[in-house]
């Protein structure tokens, strides 16, 4: 997930500090006989095998078309290439000489079974905030369900010094937090589960957090949203720009179907968290998510996803705030949008659910157009969004210039000041690279 | 290759993943009801339904629809008998006929999410459908006639 | 290529690889015997024809009666929308006496028997009227003579009625005297003398029908050219050259093409026709691939002089040449000397008036499959509009006997006057003769299609008006230049003038109205160099879409130069008098018909009424297409102009029709209405303009037809004479445009002489105003 890190110089001026040195210097752990099935109870893999999937593992570990969990899933950061580990129970290019201990110590501190360190775009930070009961399942069902690839990692294109892999050591140690999870006694059992697993396994912050100069997140601004693999992670609090604030029910609903009928659909990196990640959990911890993430409280997920008194005046405000619309036959975007969308969707005063509603979708209210850009050149799979709908791609059909129309339009009908440099941001974000699920 | 359902059949065509799903249904699976016009998805002659949902199928890799129902006008009734159709019929939209599997496609789909359409409505849904022969005003009209079919339809069903 | 899982297989509704099966059933007696295809009946899945049941009598060359007594009708006018086998095959079962669920519509290949095959200029109905007529009346005369005989009585005493022939108590259905034996046969003489039903007798004529083609049209059955198909094709994609003549190919580079899965070669054309100079045509095994393949070849060409050629050369050009009075060719207008009366005129008016480049731009994009078959008769599978100009072509380009090219029967998805010009079908020959007759399926993507289109023209017209000291009108000239189509095509189809100059009657058609206004003079020059730079076609209602343009504007103008209403100054001159009286089956009444239509328009639309601020109505009559085949109609508009946007919107659309007896009602209104439409598109929002040799627009994100958003409530109304019918496919196209800027005019007071009036054109004028 997180090709795009950025380290600073100011890791090199770390360098040579004694007492790092031992910091930095981990031992290996001895190799083991992989270890059968039968050492693990089945209700522990199965546990393993949802948590896996809700921290959308193989997402990272699997490179298109590649088998599961092989590794070599290519990530562009602005410092070169890397690809992901073969995390199969491989013996000789996977884990499978992992013991359990190795497992956990990698997945708390980002120190690889031969004691060096791991590359920061593995969220070992985020995974230190599991229970040790729950990082075993996963290594069980690692070990046990996910059959073994013999595949080589390829080598990373990050160039020296920022290869040294004990310059990650002082990284962690400035940047990470590496605290375990601790619930607070204030917020309920339901809340605590959501922050456990959001903070956790999920990793949510990993994407929607902001990062510092040098990659690292910033949890004084926790969930406010960041640019991520040629995507916006739009922020989680209310610093959202959306005309109508998330309420629980809309997480829910997004988390659950990857669209809410008020905030957009999921796409691009979002897409895999929900249909291949989240999509393993029980509607019980969705819910939970959902609640801490509304900072909600209690729980109100149950309430009818039917528009209430409330919210409707919110969207009645959020439907008069738009602009009127100019007319097609003088304005190139609404011409552009009423020949190739509106097909659709179907914007104005309808709201019709499973069908965005541009005009209120939080790509069109997000401080830049990256994200309506990448969903007009690629469209969404059957495998995004709302699941079995697709929409298609205008990368080989429109221009630019025709694209930038579009948005330019949408962003007026939304009632949002112009994007500044339209045009050229719709060529950037063209000639980004794709990003592949 | 790339495999999905066609009008409730499972399919696979073996075909390079970013092949538009418009060639696929008509050059490799032999289905010629869905049209193409222009490529670019201006023109709505290719529109099948995706989910249910009226999509442009010549801007639609084949590799979007993995898995996905896909539904052309021969498998929107089994006997040619959807409202829409037979308010077509009745009013005798089509002339030249080549835009009308589109057209079509895209009213069954307005009719399911908005099924009492008003003028505005149709306008603003329909406009990305081209029609060269210029069957607008019949559009217009069947789409009505339709709406107002299902509802008898439905109401019968309640009473 | 496809494979499907097993449980498909076998599914009948899977693949159209049967369709090819269930035509090679076909056991038909006409059009090429040898060969599979010879036709298509738009009503059965797939076009399939069945077989007859039994032995089939045909009375004419045009139908068959089986031993069912179901009759195949055979229709040699393509289908595309206008529902043209119903037209006529209900003209001839009315006068044969046979139910119309006995009836199929067979469209027929291109064989010699069927004479001069094209559809175009609104002629099938009004053309196909007397000679179905005929047959079917030989039919019903040959059943009643047989079943007279079966008798032994009198044909005298027996009546045919609904497929039977009916004496006293007795009667047999035409399909038992079939399977009896019929072989009465007719000669042209006998056909002439033949009694026809009068005209209050027709009982299928004039009634509403459904169509046999709509249910296709609705179940995806309905079978296209560009849905032809044959084992063992291969697909090609043309690259078209940057201009439509003279370009030449300098180098192809096909290297990176290779990367392309599926892709096989790329072949340069090498055309004896002289159709298509500088084509290259990719060849793979789908169309998508060649598609590809196609983006991915390098080609460099030489261009040809339309490089250096643009949109307002081909207009300055027109004005220099409508400037030298010796171009041209002099319609015979009755008097065509005007000169000495505008010298003594008390007033005179003139203005020039332009339009601009119109694509076809028909939904089906161009396309043809063509290979040579096992009796070496080339098959050419593709909807086509004029099949006998374009035999002669393919036999030209493939180096063969014309006997040796067959074109099939297809849908037209759209025809609108593109496929009149079968240029289309020579790239997929030569591509085909190229790879030894192998089956190639040339598809166009929309670009290429347009950048080959043979447009309507640009066209710069200039008219004079001379009034004497009563404000009377004496005399009138019409000076109208652009490129003409059929001198690029057919220039054994033009006419010479009075002055001798020969001249494209589809270019100027339409400027010899049937106003009286003393002198008049009509002066055709055709645009050269805008037949060197594209080749100019005929586009639905071809010039009468831009002379009516120029002369309904003119006369709303001269109208208000003598301060009349414009409805009562065209009444005025609207008399049905010396060379305007009308002759003829189907002109008959002539201007006082036309006075007619423009009277109802006039009455539907509530003219006179007071209109709030900024609305105005305007009215505008025309004849259709030619003098000998009027067909009167009539158009009446409502229109808002917002002054700060200079958006016009156009909120009622009214026509009214006279084109005698109309055989199919519904049709006849459905070809108005889109031909209406078609005026009101071409009035506000389509154009393009002709950029270097090139269109400046090529597919639908800047070309921009009409769309429902922008489609007003139309009403079409139809005047019934007894004459006999005229055309009605592109007729109400002609009035629309003018009758836009005459209430633009009304609403505003501005006066828009060029279309398309787009918004910025309205306001600017506005501006000045
Ligand atoms: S062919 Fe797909 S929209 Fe025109
Ligand atoms: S019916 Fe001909 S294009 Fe619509």
């Amino acid at each position: 997930m997180r090709k795009r890190l950025i380290y600073g110089v100011c890791l090199v001026a770390i360098v040579g500090l004694a007492g790092f040195s031992l910091y930095a210097w981990h031992p290996a752990i001895d190799p083991i006989t992989p270890p059968s099935a039968d050492q693990f109870p089945q209700e522990m893999i199965d546990q393993g095998e949802m948590l896996a999937s809700a921290g959308y593992c193989s997402t990272c570990h699997t490179s298109p078309g590649g088998q599961p969990y092989a590794g070599n899933y290519e990530m562009h950061t602005g410092f070169g290439t890397i690809y992901s580990s073969n995390i199969t129970p491989d013996p000789e290019t996977g884990i499978g000489r992992w013991s359990e201990e190795a497992f956990i110590r990698a997945m708390r501190t980002g120190v690889s079974r031969d004691g060096h360190h791991l590359l920061p775009a593995f969220p070992y930070e985020h995974f230190n905030k599991m229970t040790d009961h729950d990082l075993k399942a996963i290594y069980a069902y690692i070990m046990t369900s996910v059959p073994a690839v013999d595949e080589e990692k390829k080598a990373n294109g990050v160039p020296f010094p920022l290869n040294m892999r004990w310059l990650q050591a002082g990284w962690k140690l400035l940047f990470a937090d590496t605290a375990p999870f601790e619930p607070d006694p204030q917020k309920s059992d339901q809340w605590n589960r959501g922050a456990y697993l959001a903070e956790g396994v999920a990793h949510c912050g990993a994407c929607h957090t902001p990062r510092n100069a040098v990659g690292a997140e910033q949890y004084d601004q926790m969930y406010e949203g960041a640019a991520i693999d040629g995507w916006i992670a739009p922020s989680l609090t209310p610093s959202n720009p959306s005309p109508i604030p998330w309420r629980q029910q809309d997480f829910y609903t997004y988390l659950r179907t990857g669209n809410s009928m008020l905030h957009g659909s999921a796409a691009g990196p979002m897409a895999p968290v929900i249909h291949q990640g989240l999509a393993a959990l029980p509607d019980r911890d969705i819910q939970a998510i959902s609640l801490y993430l509304s900072h909600d409280e209690p729980s109100q997920v149950d309430r009818d996803e039917a528009l209430d008194a409330e919210f409707h005046e919110a969207l009645q405000s959020a439907l008069t705030d738009q602009a009127t619309i100019p007319d097609a036959r003088i304005n190139e975007g609404a011409r552009l949008y009423a020949t190739a969308c509106s097909s659709c969707h179907y914007n104005g005063q309808h709201l019709v659910k499973g069908r965005p509603l541009l005009t209120i979708d939080s790509s069109t209210h997000l401080d830049a157009p990256t994200n309506l850009v990448n969903v007009i050149l690629d469209g969404l799979r059957a495998d995004q969004g709302i699941s079995g709908v697709v929409m298609p791609g205008f990368r080989d059909a429109l221009s630019d210039a025709e694209i930038a129309q579009i948005a330019a339009y949408l962003r007026h009908t939304a009632g949002e000041s112009p994007w500044p440099n339209l045009q050229q941001q719709v060529t950037d974000v063209r000639q980004q690279p794709r990003f592949e699920h | 290759m790339a495999q999905f359902i066609l009008n409730g059949q499972a399919v696979v065509a073996e075909v390079d993943a970013d092949t538009p799903l418009l060639w696929v249904i008509r050059d490799e699976l032999g289905m010629t009801g869905t049209k193409f016009g222009c490529g670019i998805g201006t023109c709505g002659a290719c529109t099948v339904h995706v989910g249910g949902r009226a999509t442009r199928s010549c801007t639609t890799p084949v590799s979007s629809v993995e898995g996905a129902e896909v539904t052309t006008i021969e498998g929107l009734s089994e006997q040619g008998d959807h409202p829409v159709q037979e308010a077509w019929q009745h009013l005798q939209v089509p002339q030249c006929g080549y835009c009308q599997s589109g057209q079509i496609m895209q009213a069954a789909a307005l009719l399911k999410d908005i099924p009492e359409p008003t003028d505005e409505e149709i306008d603003g849904v329909m406009s990305g459908n081209l029609c060269r022969c210029m069957t607008y005003v019949r559009i217009r009209a069947a789409i009505k006639d339709a709406a107002q079919k299902m509802k008898e339809a439905d109401n019968g069903q309640v009473a | 290529m496809a494979k499907l899982r097993d449980e498909a297989n076998g599914s009948a509704g899977i693949s159209r690889r049967g369709f090819l099966v269930g035509m090679t059933a076909l056991g038909v007696s006409f059009g090429f015997p040898t060969a599979a295809w010879a036709a298509m009946n738009p009503a059965n899945a797939d076009g399939r024809v069945l077989p007859d049941d039994g032995r089939a009598y045909e009375p004419t060359l045009w139908y068959s009666i089986d031993e069912a007594g179901q009759v195949k009708v055979n229709i040699i006018r393509a289908e595309m929308g206008q529902h043209v086998g119903t037209a006529i095959a209900r003209i001839l079962a009315d006068e044969l006496e046979v139910d119309w669920d006995n009836v199929d519509i067979i469209h027929v290949d291109s064989a010699k028997r069927w004479g001069l095959m094209v559809t175009g200029g609104s002629w099938s109905v009004s053309q196909s009227w007397p000679i179905y007529r005929q047959a079917g009346a030989a039919g019903r005369t040959a059943m009643i003579e047989a079943a007279a005989r079966h008798w032994g009585i009198s044909p005298k005493a027996c009546q045919a009625k609904h497929g039977y022939v009916v004496a006293g108590q007795r009667r047999i259905s035409y399909g038992e005297l079939v399977a009896q034996g019929v072989s009465r046969q007719f000669s042209e003489d006998e056909l002439k003398a033949l009694p026809l039903k009068p005209n209050q007798d027709l009982k299928l004529v004039g009634q509403a029908v459904k169509s046999l083609d709509i249910e296709n049209k609705t179940n995806g059955q309905a079978i296209f050219g560009i849905d032809a198909q044959v084992d063992g094709m291969v697909y090609g994609c043309p690259l078209v050259p940057p201009t439509r003549y003279g370009a030449r190919v300098t180098a192809v580079d096909d290297s990176e093409a290779q990367t392309v899965r599926g892709y096989q070669q790329t072949l340069q054309l090498d055309d004896p026709s002289g159709h298509v100079p500088g084509w290259v045509m990719v060849i793979a095994d789908s169309f998508y691939a060649a598609q590809k393949a196609a983006q991915k070849v390098k080609v460099s060409w030489a261009a040809g002089e339309a490089s250096k050629v643009s949109e307002s050369d081909i207009i300055e050009h027109g004005r220099r040449l409508l400037k030298d009075a010796a171009q041209g060719a002099i319609l015979d207008t009755g008097n065509v000397d005007t000169a000495p009366v505008f010298d003594q005129a008390s007033t005179q008016i003139e203005q020039e008036y332009l339009t601009h480049t119109v694509l076809h731009a028909q939904m089906e994009p161009l396309n043809a499959l063509v290979f040579r078959n096992e009796e070496g008769i080339w098959e050419v599978h593709s909807g086509c509009q004029w099949q006998s100009l374009t035999l002669p072509w393919l036999a030209k380009a493939l180096d063969v006997k014309e006997e040796q090219v067959i074109i099939r029967a297809y849908l037209l998805g759209g025809g609108f006057g593109r496929r009149l010009n079968g240029d289309y079908t020579v790239p997929a020959a030569l591509a085909s003769k190229a790879l030894g007759g192998k089956p190639v399926k040339m598809v166009m993507t929309r670009p290429g299609d347009m950048q080959f289109d043979s447009p309507r023209s640009a066209s710069v017209q200039q008219l004079k008006m001379a009034f004497d000291a009563d404000q009377q009108v004496v005399a009138m000239e019409h000076h109208a230049s652009a490129g003409w189509p059929t001198q690029a095509m057919v220039p054994s189809f033009m006419p010479a003038g009075v002055n001798g100059e020969k001249y494209d009657p589809f270019s100027i058609a339409g400027a010899d109205h049937w106003y009286s206004v003393g002198a008049q003079r009509v002066r055709a020059v055709a645009n050269d160099l805008a037949n060197a730079s594209f080749r100019p076609g005929w586009l639905r209602s071809v010039a009468p879409g831009w002379t009516n343009w120029a002369l309904e504007s003119f006369m709303d103008e001269a109208a208000h130069h003598v301060g009349q209403d414009p409805l009562d100054f065209r009444l005025a001159h609207l008399k049905a008098e010396g060379r305007n009286a009308g002759e003829g089956p189907i002109a008959k009444g002539g201007a006082d018909r036309q006075a007619a239509v423009l009277k109802k328009a006039a009455e539907m639309i509530g003219w006179g009424q007071d209109l709030p601020q900024d609305t105005g109505i305007g009215i505008a009559t025309t004849f259709g297409q030619e003098r000998d085949m009027p067909t009167w109609v009539a158009c009446a508009v409502q229109v808002h102009v917002d002054r700060s946007t200079g958006l016009v919107d156009v909120q009622k659309l009214y026509v009214a029709v006279d084109a005698g007896v109309i055989v199919d009602p519904n049709g006849a209104e459905a070809q108005c209405q889109g031909a209406a439409l078609w005026g009101l598109s071409m009035a506000l929002y389509e154009g393009t303009a002709l950029q270097q040799g090139r269109f400046k627009d090529d597919n639908f994100n800047s070309y921009t037809p009409l769309r429902i958003q922008q489609t007003p409530e139309v009403k079409v109304e139809f005047i019934i004479t007894d004459a006999a019918p005229a055309g009605l496919g592109e007729p109400a196209t002609t009035p629309v445009a003018p009758a836009i800027a005459n209430a633009i005019y009304d609403a505003v007071g501005v006066r828009l002489r060029s279309i398309p009036m787009r918004p910025a054109d309205v306001k600017g004028a506005l501006s000045q105003a």
